[in-house]
Order: structure tokens, then sequence, then C-alpha cells
């Protein structure tokens, strides 16, 4: 063979009719082979670079967001060793109740949930001196956003690094799909502190912001924990405005509230006022009308409605504005904002086309009710 | 190309007089909340109430 040639163009890429060149050969045979046994390897290393960086992000994100919390329970007079509380905040777990029966199993969450709900509640009074009650919820959101990022933060981890562990390519693979809906979770999980900081209404707020309106000028009653009602007039119906007790963080008891008014005033209909998740593509602020209690978290007090609707035989009628995952939890946008007004006159309509006068409606602001008082 | 460089969003308050109904939008201040009063309206010399509170990103 000649080899002074090996080097030309022709021979080189093949264009000529000898295809004998060893560089050629290398060329295309040694990626092959190292594709064939290595492959999987070297996805596996790019994969863990990208899910790497988001780790990193993650990680940020949760010290960046416990440092404002931090910073914003200096402005208040604290109790000495504040960081260790919260770090020990942070590390605290539910253990949910067995489901391989899950007969009963509500009334076992709903136990567990205000078990947890409510030591949180005492301890974080316990961080300051003389803290509000719209401090004490603000700060008991802001520790909430924290431990979510650090439980966010300590899951990706752990499937990351089992998965380089075992070298075990599949096994990233859920991860690496799952990623990008977790950091826009992450994403809107830091984005929501500045707004409970400044006690600015949320998106998820909007529930609660038309039914404040509607009850402005009745007088409010306290019924369950954190959640207020009125009663008020419309059309010959007499109409049971509930809502969370604002402006402080917090979504109330809305399934108790139900449940009690439902007891006593036997309404005609239940209409529930909601922020709904949209879908990819759907405009934010549009509102939808549907069929059911429209109230999210993890299901205990749409248990309760549904349950106390189906034994009254009551319609439950909901109306929800749609918005993203990161709208629902930062501060409101203003394309929500001014759907209010046209929710509570869809409120309205609801009312006229489903009910008769001398009836009784029950109108249930859903939403965390920051910043928005009634 | 790739990188979406996130624009600042500013916090803004929305007064309006309950009689001539004009719209004041200013910025968010520290202690504004829904539906409390706001500033004198100049024209009907009457507290203005808070009407709306929002977020809007800036270009």
């Amino acid at each position: 063979m000649n080899y002074t040639d090996i080097f030309s163009p022709d021979k080189l890429f093949g264009t000529g009719s000898d295809s004998s060149n060893p560089i050629m050969w290398i060329i295309w045979i040694v990626p092959i082979i190292l594709f064939v046994f290595y492959g999987q390897r070297i996805q596996l290393m790019v994969t863990s670079g990208e899910i790497n960086k988001s780790i990193t992000k993650l990680q940020k994100y949760k010290e960046e967001t416990r440092k404002e919390l931090l910073d914003y329970l200096q402005k208040s007079k604290m109790s000495s060793d504040i960081a260790s509380k919260i770090d020990r905040f942070l590390e605290y777990f539910t253990i949910m109740p067995v489901d391989i029966d899950p007969n009963g199993i509500m009334p076992k969450i709903k136990h567990l949930l205000r078990s947890r709900e409510s030591y949180t509640r005492n301890q974080v009074t316990l961080l300051a001196e003389n803290l509000t009650h719209l401090e004490a919820s603000k700060i008991q959101n802001i520790l909430e956003v924290v431990t979510s990022l650090n439980l966010l933060h300590k899951l990706v981890r752990h499937l990351f690094l089992t998965a380089k562990k075992q070298n075990n390519f599949p096994l990233i693979l859920p991860l690496q799909m799952m990623i990008p809906f977790i950091m826009e979770q992450a994403e809107a999980l830091k984005g929501a502190v500045s707004a409970l900081k400044a006690g600015q209404p949320i998106g998820d707020g909007i529930g609660p912001m038309v039914v404040g309106k509607m009850m402005l000028k009745s007088e409010k009653k306290s019924i369950g924990l954190e959640t207020v009602y009125a009663e008020s007039e419309f059309e010959g119906r007499t109409l049971y405005l509930l809502k969370a007790e604002g402006p402080a963080a917090t979504v109330g008891r809305p399934g108790d509230a139900v449940e009690m008014l439902v007891s006593e005033k036997k309404p005609n209909v239940i209409i529930m006022v909601d922020a709904g998740l949209k879908l990819e593509g759907e405009t934010s602020g549009t509102i939808a009308h549907g069929f059911g209690a429209a109230i999210g978290g993890i299901g205990t007090d749409r248990f309760q409605i549904e349950e106390i609707a189906t034994k009254h035989n009551i319609p439950v009628y909901a109306i929800v504005i749609k918005q993203s995952i990161k709208e629902a939890i930062t501060l409101m946008t203003k394309e929500i904002a001014d759907k209010a007004n046209e929710v509570e006159s869809q409120v309205y309509v609801t009312i006229k086309e489903n009910t008769k006068p001398g009836q009784a409606v029950i109108i249930v602001g859903v939403g965390n009710t920051l910043g928005v008082p009634q | 190309m790739f990188f979406k460089k996130e624009k600042p969003v500013i916090a803004f308050t929305v007064e309006t007089c309950s009689s001539c109904k004009k719209e004041i939008k200013r910025k968010f201040r520290e202690g504004d909340c829904l539906f409390a009063s706001g500033e004198q309206c100049d024209a009907c010399k009457i507290p203005t109430n808070i009407e709306k509170i929002f977020g809007q990103t800036i270009e």
C-alpha cells in the first residue's frame, strides 16, 4: 500500500474509488464501537451535568429563601438561637396514615395535618416576642416555602446520587423528565417570598378577593379557625359569604365552616370561587364555570364539602380563575386582578340562574387571603 | 438565545374614587391593603379606596 497519499482529501473522505484508507476506517469504526459499548455511560454523563446544574440551583434557592426568612425575623425581637430552630423546622416530616385499608383515612389525614399546623403555629409565635397574627401567618407561610424547597432539593439530590452510585441510566431518565416541572415549582416558590414578606395579595387570593369585596358592608362573624362569614341579600336570596380571615396569610378552614353553615342555615346552593391551574396554551385570568368543590390542598376540605353537600343534596357550582402555578403563589398579576369585577358579576348571574327568591346560597372564596381583608 | 433574562416585577396599587370612579395607579407602598382607604381624590375631595394590588413586569 502506498502510504504517501493517505492524507489526500479523496482518500480521506472516501470520495475516490479506493475505500481502504486506514485513517478513514478509524474515524468511522472507533466511534461506532465507542457508542455501542459506552453510549449509555456518555448519555449518563451529559444528563448528569444538566441535573447537577438544577441541583445547584435548588440549593441556591433553598439557601436564599432561608436567609430571607432569617433576615425577616431579625426585624422582630428574636429569641436566641433562631437559625438552629429554623433548621430544625426544615427537617420536620409527616408520616401519612396507612392506606392499605383506605376506609376512614380522611379523618386520620385531617387530624395529622391539623396537629402539624397547630404545632407550627405555636412554634412560630414562640420565635419572637409580641408577634402579631398577621406577622406570624406570614412567617409560617415563608417557613413552608423554605421547607418545600429543602424537600425538593433533598429529593432530587437523592434520586440523582442513587442513579450515579448504581451507574444506572434508566433510573436517571424519570428524573430528567421531571426536572423542568420541579424547577418551575421551585422558581414559583422562590418568587413567592417577596409577596409574602410585603403582605401583597397572591394569585391564589382571587377567590377571597371577590368574596371579601362582596361582604365589605356586612357584619362579619367568626366561624371556625381563621375563617369568617357574613350574611347578605341579593334579589330576595340570602347569601352566606365565606372566606378565610384576611389580611393574614391563611386559607382558613372552609371545610369546617361549610359543614357548620349547611347544618345551621340549610342552603339550597353552594358556589365556590377559586384559582385554578391553567393548562399550557390557556390564557391567564380566563374564567371557567364547572361543578363540584373547587378547592385544592391535600383533599380533606374537599372531602368534607362533598360529604355534606351529598348528604343534604345541595348542588355545588365552581367558578375558577385560570392561572399558572407561578402566578398562583406569587404577587397577583394585573390580568388576574382585572378579572375580580367580572367574577363577581358572574357569581350573581350563577345565583340568579340557579336559585329562586327566598332561597339561600353559600358563596365560598377559596384560597390564601394574604393582603385581602373583608 | 437560550437564556431568558428575568424581567423585574413592580407592585402597583390602584385606588378608585367611589364618587367619580377615577382610578389612580401608583407604586405599592408598605402597609397598602385591599379595600382600605387610600389618598384623597383631587376632584371629589373624598378618600379613595384601594381596589387592586398587582404586579406588572417592566419591559
